[in-house]
């Protein structure tokens, strides 16, 4: 219960400082907001008078407070580009990119675990080579590249997968998978070699212990030992490392949804940044932020949950 | 240096190498307008005797284009590390050595920024600075601070602890001469594995803010500027993406793998 509440203070802790920083980063730009409303040819006067009423002149604290005070109460502004309710923006756009966030983890941990097992059991081995090489590989090659290449091979080439666009999966689920498909391998290829080679080290510094010897020695099954046995100790790790990279994927979705058009959030970032739309950008940089500290607090505690060692004092 | 002499540290030295050579030779010897004329008789040609990787949608040879790029990626992605081993050194050593309040407060301060996609947060100070070459730097940069920051502050942790420092410490050493003798030497190998690994992440990085318009800005020829360009034109010249592509995989991969071996080298963990 004290453990909670701390991680509940801390969460809260977080936050403001997350608000802090977003709003820093925000502010650090030359323009100001009232000129990116009305255009640089503007009327200085008229520009002025936007200013006062936006409440630019006021000193950043009272500006922080505003946005703040804004946030907690539900108000998020206006976005500039989209003249439509942030609140209401981030809401559509969030559903869109979970789907591809979820499908881009599964296609990576789904791969990635055997790959880094069977790369581990046979340590300096040819297949080690090949799934080690191939991580490699894909740890080199940035997002959009592999997108690029989805794009020529399966859009353009096969013509199996379309290779732009955005289905809301409650009007027509099938097409929705369809177009957040390309999107989620593009981004699960490059978490996939991560993860391939974190399970790798994992499982073969656990492969080396002595319980696993014990486990050879009292007769068990190679496969057992390997898949019941390491796997068990290994998965925790590699647990942790996957929430990790939820920020790594957040950052990644901003390129790899603009190269599909893809309508989520990350795709809103970028619209936000290229325009220069300051209340959106303050907005989506904050809930991204947001969002990776809470998948780093969920894999804290999933660890709890299937490592029975970490026991609280 | 004998784990050098593994294949992996081989092809990731000669790779590392050969770029950095191009980078440094290249625009020696390849004049600028060769790089930036446009020749529109020569739009997207396959690659050929006359152009060796074809050329792209301007008539530009891709082969020269690739080559001077490698110096604006390379630059970018030096001159971004060294700007966050500045920020992150300092902060990362103080945190560590001295502990206390001052730690808790800095590190909490790394961890909320650690929330933050550093890919996301060098869009984001980019965009506001105004993009353009020097800006992406200072962006990328900044955004790798906090990985550098956290790492050198377990660095300086472990070092602190150390029975020589505490010997240093009851000889009357002081704090400072402490850490620029004692704690510096001892947490560089750490902080040159981990430059090293991000001098790939920022190319990366690099390439993908070139690629969203917010990184550097033509006419300057980067590697990820040269694959937007290439979008167009996916359907007729494939090549004009899978030629910077190529460059930007076997820079990352080179210093990946000499990354790799150069952590199993320098890294006192796994001596």
């Amino acid at each position: 219960m004290t453990y909670l509440l701390n991680r509940l203070f801390s969460i809260v802790l977080t936050l403001f400082l997350i608000s802090i920083i977003t709003f820093v980063v925000t502010n650090i730009l030359p323009g100001d907001v009232a000129t990116m409303i009305m255009g640089t040819q503007s009327n200085p006067e008229a520009l002025a008078g936007l200013r006062e009423s936006l409440g630019l002149n006021d000193p950043w604290i009272v500006q922080y407070g505003h946005w703040i005070g804004g946030i907690l109460t539900g108000d998020w502004g206006h976005s500039l580009v989209f003249k439509e309710p942030i609140g209401l923006l981030l809401v559509q756009k969030i559903k869109a990119s979970s789907l591809i966030v979820v499908m881009s983890m599964t296609i990576a941990l789904v791969c990635a675990v055997p790959l880094g097992v069977w790369a581990a059991v046979h340590r300096d081995r040819w297949q080690d080579t090949v799934s080690s090489g191939t991580a490699l590989l894909g740890v080199s090659l940035p997002d959009f590249f592999w997108g690029i290449m989805l794009i020529l091979l399966f859009a353009r080439g096969l013509g199996w997968l379309p290779s732009s666009g955005f289905t809301d999966p409650a009007v027509d689920f099938g097409a929705a998978i369809a177009h957040a498909f390309l999107p989620s391998l593009a981004l699960g290829l490059g978490l996939m070699a991560h993860l391939t080679r974190m399970t790798r080290s994992t499982m073969a510094g656990i492969l080396g212990q002595e319980f696993i010897r014990v486990g050879r020695a009292k007769g068990l099954s190679e496969r057992s030992v390997v898949w019941r046995y390491a796997l068990a100790n290994a998965i925790g790790p590699v647990l942790t490392v996957a929430g990790l990279q939820v920020g790594y994927l957040f950052g990644s979705i901003i390129v790899v949804e603009t190269l599909f058009n893809y309508t989520g959030m990350g795709w809103l970032t970028y619209q936000g940044l290229l325009n220069r739309d300051v209340p959106l950008i303050q907005s989506t940089v904050f809930v991204i932020a947001a969002v990776v500290m809470f998948a780093n607090f969920v894999v804290d505690l999933l660890y709890l949950l299937i490592d029975p060692r970490i026991r609280l004092g | 240096m004998k784990k050098f002499r593994t294949s992996k540290g081989l092809i990731g030295i000669a790779l590392v190498g050969a770029v950095l050579l191009i980078a440094i030779l290249a625009p020696l010897f390849i004049g600028a307008d060769l790089a930036t004329k446009m020749n529109m008789a020569a739009r997207l040609r396959p690659p050929s005797a006359d152009f060796l990787l074809g050329t792209d949608q301007l008539g530009r040879s891709l082969l020269y284009r690739v080559m001077l790029g490698a110096r604006t990626s390379l630059t970018i992605a030096g001159a971004a590390v060294i700007t966050s081993i500045v920020l992150g050194l300092p902060l990362g050593i103080i945190s560590g050595y001295f502990g206390g309040h001052l730690d808790n407060v800095l590190m909490r301060l790394v961890d909320t920024l650690l929330s933050f996609p550093a890919l996301l947060l060098a869009l984001a100070i980019s965009a506001m600075l105004g993009p353009n070459f020097q800006n992406t730097i200072i962006a990328i940069g900044i955004a790798f601070t906090p990985f550098l920051a956290r790492i050198v502050r377990g660095e300086a942790l472990r070092v602190a602890q150390m029975p020589y420092v505490e010997a240093a410490r009851s000889s009357g050493t002081n704090d400072f001469h402490m850490i620029l003798r004692h704690i510096l030497p001892n947490i560089l190998p750490a902080v040159i594995v981990q430059g090293t690994i991000s001098l790939a992440f920022a190319i990366l990085a690099e390439a993908g803010l070139s690629f969203l318009g917010l990184g550097t800005q033509p006419p300057q020829s980067s590697w990820g500027l040269m694959i937007q360009a290439s979008r167009d034109y996916l359907d007729v010249a494939p090549w004009t993406a899978l030629v910077p592509g190529a460059a930007v995989a076997l820079t990352v991969l080179g210093l990946n793998m000499f990354g790799d071996v150069l952590r199993d080298a320098l890294d006192p963990r796994t001596k």
